[in-house]
């Protein structure tokens, strides 16, 4: 019984991560196409405190492509990937975000 | 006996020109306020009574038009926007009137735009308008310094996050003048009650609310002894709020100039 509340309590938390918003303390990131052959993303968190230092990680199928972090505006420019590719925003676990590149614009 | 009868129907009729139950109201219209990505966002700036879509007022070239981005704890940025603007014509229920419109790139965060129109002259009341006005926008869910004073002479300061209002929340904020707290501060607040259709530069013949009687039109509210006022939202839309007359001795050109502070929010449907 008391394990299976435990688990109940660890699913709820788990989802509750995975929803995202509504959270204290929400990690957020966002992509934009600047044009020009790169892409800005600016990252943080929902109650305004800094992202600065958080690692990034651009990623395809094959694994790594390249690695950064937040510079001190919170911001991370890299070359775009000719090739299909994710954005993951790694502030560790359950502060985690992926932007898939089919949805940067500019 | 027929004197009084004169100087009374006089009155009344005075009142019936002189009390219009509406307030002129600057608006910096966008259709949202909190943005879920970013990107090109319209902006329209007009003149006009909104709760009735009326009389829409000649704009001439404003002052100043900027906008202060801030994200995070990043240093705020400031941006000249006065150049972007275009003159258009905008057409309300009764007349058209000069207005302005541009568009804008947001990326993430808060957009604080800003306005210091030209002072407007209005021939009924024999004095000058000057309503310095404050929309905030977010875009993405990252607040930046939403809540600090730009430092605008007569400015509205959110003292709840604008763009994250609920239909039922209150809103609060404070009023300034010169960045001190204005005591008792007279302030109306009108509906967006027509929705402005941006293609047409019209506002659209519906309304959203029809008002019961004329007080409802504009309803009024004064801050406390702080500047701070306190408002509940009944409905979903853009609500304006205008802190009037905030320096009672200003002059423009010879004339009495009321320096008025307004501020726009959004609130939102729960659903």
């Amino acid at each position: 019984m008391f394990n299976r509340s435990m688990l109940v309590f660890a699913v709820l938390i788990i989802g509750l991560a995975l929803a995202g918003p509504a959270l204290a303390h929400t990690p957020l990131c966002s992509c934009y196409d600047n044009g020009d052959g790169t892409v800005t993303c600016e990252g943080g968190f929902s109650d305004g405190s800094s992202a600065s230092g958080v690692q990034m990680r651009v990623e395809d199928s094959s694994g790594v492509l390249i690695k950064g972090k937040m510079d001190e505006d919170s911001e991370f420019t890299f070359d775009k990937p000719s090739s299909a590719y994710k954005v993951v925003f790694d502030a560790g676990e359950g502060h985690v975000v992926e932007v898939d590149g089919k949805e940067i614009t500019e | 006996m027929k004197k009084a009868v004169v100087a009374a129907a006089g009155f009344l009729m005075a009142l019936a020109f002189s009390v219009p139950a509406m307030a002129h109201f600057q608006t910096i219209y966008t259709p949202e306020a909190a943005l879920v990505k970013g990107g090109k966002i319209p902006l329209a700036l007009v003149f006009t009574h909104p709760f009735e879509a009326g009389h829409t007022m000649d704009m001439g070239k404003p002052e100043q038009f900027f906008v202060i981005c801030t994200r995070g704890e990043n240093k705020p940025k400031k941006m000249d926007l006065l150049g972007t603007l275009k003159p258009i014509t905008w057409t309300s229920l009764t007349n058209s009137g000069a207005a302005w419109e541009t568009t804008y790139s947001a990326r993430g965060g808060d957009h604080i735009f800003c306005l210091i129109p030209e002072p407007y002259w209005e021939e009924g009341d024999g004095f000058y308008i000057k309503q310095n006005t404050k929309v905030i926008i977010n875009v993405g869910g990252e607040p930046g310094a939403w809540m600090e004073p730009v430092g605008l002479p007569t400015e509205i300061v959110p003292l709840a996050k604008p763009y994250d209002r609920w239909t039922g929340n209150v809103f609060q904020g404070q009023v300034l003048f010169n960045g001190k707290p204005v005591a008792g501060a007279e302030i109306e607040i009108e509906y967006m009650n027509h929705k402005p259709l941006l293609d047409k530069k019209a506002f659209a013949k519906a309304a959203a609310a029809e008002a019961p009687q004329d007080a409802f039109v504009l309803q009024t509210i004064f801050a406390d002894v702080n500047g701070v006022f306190t408002f509940g939202i009944p409905k979903a839309g853009w609500w304006g709020f205008a802190a009037l007359d905030l320096d009672p001795d200003y002059t423009f050109k010879g004339k009495k100039c009321s320096r008025d502070a307004v501020i726009w929010i959004k609130a939102v449907d729960m659903k």
